[in-house]
């Protein structure tokens, strides 16, 4: 019985059946479909969605896993087979590499731009300058003479006897140093700190401003000295100096007379006096020596 | 002799369970390794659910071998369904509709050779897309970018399947021939 119904009916049947088909898998086909149909209805009313969510969450592992195995296939696939290949995708990575330092660095001096000239900005609403930035370029090759090279010159506007101001983060915008000599892409700043630069100050105590001679003293040993300061004139620890723009405010044809008032330069640490004479080591509110990032006082509005 | 019959009903409802789960085991792997640079996995599902059919038709017991078939195209279908998070029963139904077609079709033909397995994969392929995209697509459907995008493709993805997997299919299934 068991071999006619499994093993031996199957072999004597191989042939193919005469009798007319029955009408059977068309009930069975239109069954399914009412049954898929159903589905479809019951699915968009969300009765059976939670049933098929929840299958689906429990196949998902599964699914990942066989996807992750596809994935890494198709990485084996496109991987480079010969020494040539792989040479091959080495060099396009290098250029791939090289291409992408480039465009990082690139970013890097957007930033470092950026940065500068929002620093610019906030000078200029502040003060009333026309202001042209400049990179340092060169610094002082040795202690003998306290000049900078920055990356502007006569093309950008940049005259002899400008001031040249910069910003320590947090500190007042203030005077550097004065441009010296032009060429017509770089120019070259005598920083207030060397022994020949002179420059007419106003130090401010409590609403009164003496007239004073802001000198360098790097050479001497120190950065600055407030000089020629009558006795009369009160000035103590802390006072604030700026440029008094004396030279600047003749309009005269001379070098280094193009300084404005009012530029901050240092704050006064020690007070001497001698003679009719007082003097004041000052201590800059810049430090020339570490500025990377100067502008020049193109301009001041009247 | 008594025990016969429940033995024989466990045994129907076990085989029909195996049916399922190794449906359900084809349908992860067409969804996950099956998967064309095209956007869309190979259909080895609706070629297998169509080849079984034709298969069917062309078997000593015809009836019993189409109604195999369409069991293949309703597991077949709501695996996809359930894999591809359609709302389930279309794929399905899309299946159904093909396979069923297919069975119609070749009913009275001699299932020889070659060039009826394509022909049948052809025409079963072009109403399971288009049922599909009836089913699937929201609002008034664009046929010619469905055919550019879902029709065509699916219809060649099936065809290049269809061969291997019919006289692949024959060759397992030849003991119930």
């Amino acid at each position: 019985m068991r071999d006619y119904l499994d093993e031996t009916s199957i072999k004597l049947r191989r042939e193919r059946s005469n009798t007319p088909a029955s009408g059977r898998p068309f009930v069975l086909a239109l069954v399914l479909c009412l049954v898929a149909g159903a589905l479809i209805i019951l699915d968009r009313q969300g009765m059976i969605t939670p049933l098929r969510l929840l299958i689906q969450q429990s196949v998902a592992p599964a699914a990942q896993t066989l996807t992750e195995l596809r994935d890494q296939a198709g990485a084996l696939a496109s991987a480079p087979r010969s020494e040539a290949d792989l040479r091959a995708r080495i060099d396009v990575l290098e250029q791939q590499n090289s291409q992408l330092m480039a465009e990082n660095l690139r970013m890097q001096q957007d930033q470092v731009e950026n940065t500068s000239l929002r620093q610019q900005l906030q000078i200029q609403r502040e003060q009333p300058w026309r202001l042209l930035g400049a990179e340092v370029t060169v610094r002082p090759p040795d202690a003998g003479r306290r000049v900078i090279t920055v990356s502007r010159g006569t093309t950008d506007g940049v005259r002899v006897g400008m001031a040249v101001i910069g910003q320590n983060p947090g500190g007042p915008a203030a005077l550097v140093g004065i441009v010296e000599s032009t060429g017509a892409h770089t120019a070259e700043l005598l920083l207030i700190t060397d022994f020949s630069s002179q420059v007419s100050a106003r130090v401010i105590h409590t609403a009164r401003a003496g007239l004073g001679l802001v000198q360098g003293q790097w050479q001497q040993g120190s950065r600055l000295r407030l000089a020629q300061v009558d006795r009369s004139t009160l000035i103590a620890h802390g006072d604030a100096v700026v440029s008094a723009g004396l030279t600047g405010s003749l309009h005269v044809p001379l070098d280094l007379a193009a300084v404005p008032a009012n530029i901050p330069i240092g704050s006064v640490e020690t007070v001497s006096t001698s003679g009719q004479e007082q003097s004041a080591e000052l201590r800059p509110f810049v430090d020339p020596d570490q500025v990377r990032y100067v502008w020049v006082i193109l301009s001041q509005d009247a | 002799m008594g025990d016969t019959q429940p033995r024989r009903l466990e045994e129907l409802l076990a085989r029909e369970i195996g049916l399922i789960l190794a449906i359900g085991g084809i349908a992860l792997v067409q969804v996950t390794l099956l998967a064309t640079p095209l956007g869309f996995s190979a259909p080895l599902l609706l070629v297998l659910a169509i080849c079984r059919t034709l298969i069917g038709v062309g078997s000593a017991f015809p009836d019993s071998g189409v109604m195999r078939g369409l069991r293949w195209s309703l597991y077949g279908g709501i695996s996809l369904d359930i894999l591809a998070a359609t709302p389930l029963g279309s794929h399905a139904l899309a299946m159904l509709l093909a396979a069923f077609a297919v069975a119609a079709l070749t009913r009275r033909l001699r299932i020889e050779g070659p060039l009826l397995p394509l022909l049948a994969t052809l025409a079963g392929s072009l109403i399971y897309e288009s049922v599909l995209a009836l089913l699937i697509q929201p609002g008034p459907i664009d046929w010619a970018s469905t055919a550019r995008v879902a029709l065509i493709p699916g219809v060649l993805a099936a065809l290049i399947l269809s061969l291997p997997a019919f006289f692949g299919l024959r060759w397992m299934l030849r003991a119930q021939l």
